[in-house]
């Protein structure tokens, strides 16, 4: 009786916790040990991104990018020690700023690193840090022809149908990603509002 | 006889009892990942590891297991594994892990692994299981694929992000979008069991 008691009742919650042991150490193992490599690719991924906003060629390799970002990009942190916004430097001078810009996506929040010129009349470029689009519709919103399409100019920008923007302030839409689309363009356009009034764009 | 066996395991996950035409397991994934090539090879394989190691493990494990907690400590191995594939696209491939965002996640939730772990690597030795579990992760693997290049072709006139469609051709949004993998899946299972079916019926 006792021995069923102890096969039935008792081994079973001995054995799950044991296993769970053993497959959770492996694991937090395997994250301990690449974790210094995680965390250093995610600093390259927002250095890249800062670089990139603020029209800077950005380098292939790691260590080259960490050499421009040093040389040309200051971080401004507030209170809590976070950084607030990004200054850029051109022979030690502030030439602009990057500042980060988020919102609701379809699926998930859209952030966005956005530079713009000292003057605050242009943006300098846009590059997105997170998005959980559609991939091939509105995860396109991260090639090159859509991001390019705001560099050196200055909003409120208007969306028309994919391959018909003319006018400045025009962008184009990706099609089958209108959704996408407005999302993106509202942050954009929200951020060039904050930044008019003198304000730094906050992660929404 | 033990090599006829491995033969006739392979080659029956491959064809006959493929996971997704024949079984139409792992469905939610086909939807969702196989609008873009690169995307979908980087899933499979993910998945193509996981089912082989947790069959492997679980064929190991059966003696132990109790029967109550048979399934707890299955998902708790496919869960492990899964989390590793993880941890090594962040710290190896992070670009194409920011791509697959939740995806990767999701292969615990994908029926062909536990599928597998119930139906074979329960009752057969560890060797066997290895084999049974990496055919049906290809088997997976080749038919997301195959719907993957049909997919990103007429979506997105690419083939793994490079161009192939000329200026003339208008791209297929629906392709791109969940219902065009329920298009090309149904044509897909639709040629293949016609083709199996007659096949067979010659043999009888």
């Amino acid at each position: 009786m006792k021995s069923r008691f102890w096969k039935e009742r008792i081994f079973p919650v001995v054995f799950m916790v044991a296993v769970t042991v053993v497959f959770i150490s492996v694991v937090s193992g395997i994250y301990l040990s690449t974790r210094d490599m995680v965390k250093l690719n995610e600093s390259l991924f927002l250095k890249r991104a800062v670089l990139y906003a603020a029209d800077i060629t950005v380098p292939g390799k790691g260590a080259a990018v960490d050499k421009v970002y040093r040389s040309r990009v200051r971080e401004r942190l507030d209170s809590e020690g976070l950084v607030n916004h990004f200054e850029i430097l051109e022979d030690n001078e502030i030439s602009g700023y990057a500042v980060f810009a988020g919102g609701p996506g379809l699926w998930g929040k859209i952030e966005a690193v956005i530079g713009f010129t000292e003057m605050r009349d242009k943006l300098t470029g846009v590059e997105f840090i997170k998005q959980n689009e559609t991939p091939g519709l509105g995860a396109r919103i991260a090639e090159e022809w859509f991001k390019e399409q705001f560099r050196g100019k200055m909003g409120p920008f208007v969306l028309v149908p994919e391959g018909t923007a003319q006018a400045e302030k025009e962008v184009n839409a990706i099609t089958g990603a209108t959704r996408t689309s407005n999302f993106v363009l509202e942050i954009i356009n929200q951020s060039l509002e904050d930044i008019k009034e003198g304000e730094w764009p906050k992660l929404r | 006889m033990a090599k006829a066996k491995v033969k006739k395991v392979f080659l029956d996950s491959l064809g006959k009892q493929n996971p997704v035409f024949a079984q139409v397991l792992g469905i939610c994934s086909t939807l969702a990942v196989t609008n873009v090539l690169k995307n979908t090879l980087v899933m499979t394989m993910g998945v193509v590891f996981v089912t082989a190691l947790s069959n492997f493990t679980v064929s190991l494990m059966r003696k132990v297991i109790p029967s109550r907690v048979r399934m707890m400590v299955e998902t708790l191995i496919i869960a492990s594994y899964v989390i590793i594939v993880e941890i090594a696209l962040k710290a190896f491939v992070p670009d194409i892990w920011r791509q697959l965002g939740p995806y990767v996640g999701l292969i615990i939730t994908n029926c062909i692994i536990m599928g597998r772990a119930e139906a074979f690597a329960l009752s057969n030795p560890a060797g066997i299981s290895l084999v049974d579990g990496l055919a049906s992760g290809i088997g997976y693997a080749y038919v997301l694929l195959i719907i993957a290049f049909f997919r990103e072709l007429m979506g997105s006139g690419t083939i793994w992000g490079y161009q192939v469609m000329g200026s003339w051709w208008t791209n297929w949004s629906i392709m791109v979008m969940p219902p065009g993998a329920f298009f090309m899946l149904a044509v897909f299972i639709w040629i293949v069991k016609g083709l199996l079916l007659t096949h067979e019926e010659k043999k009888s």
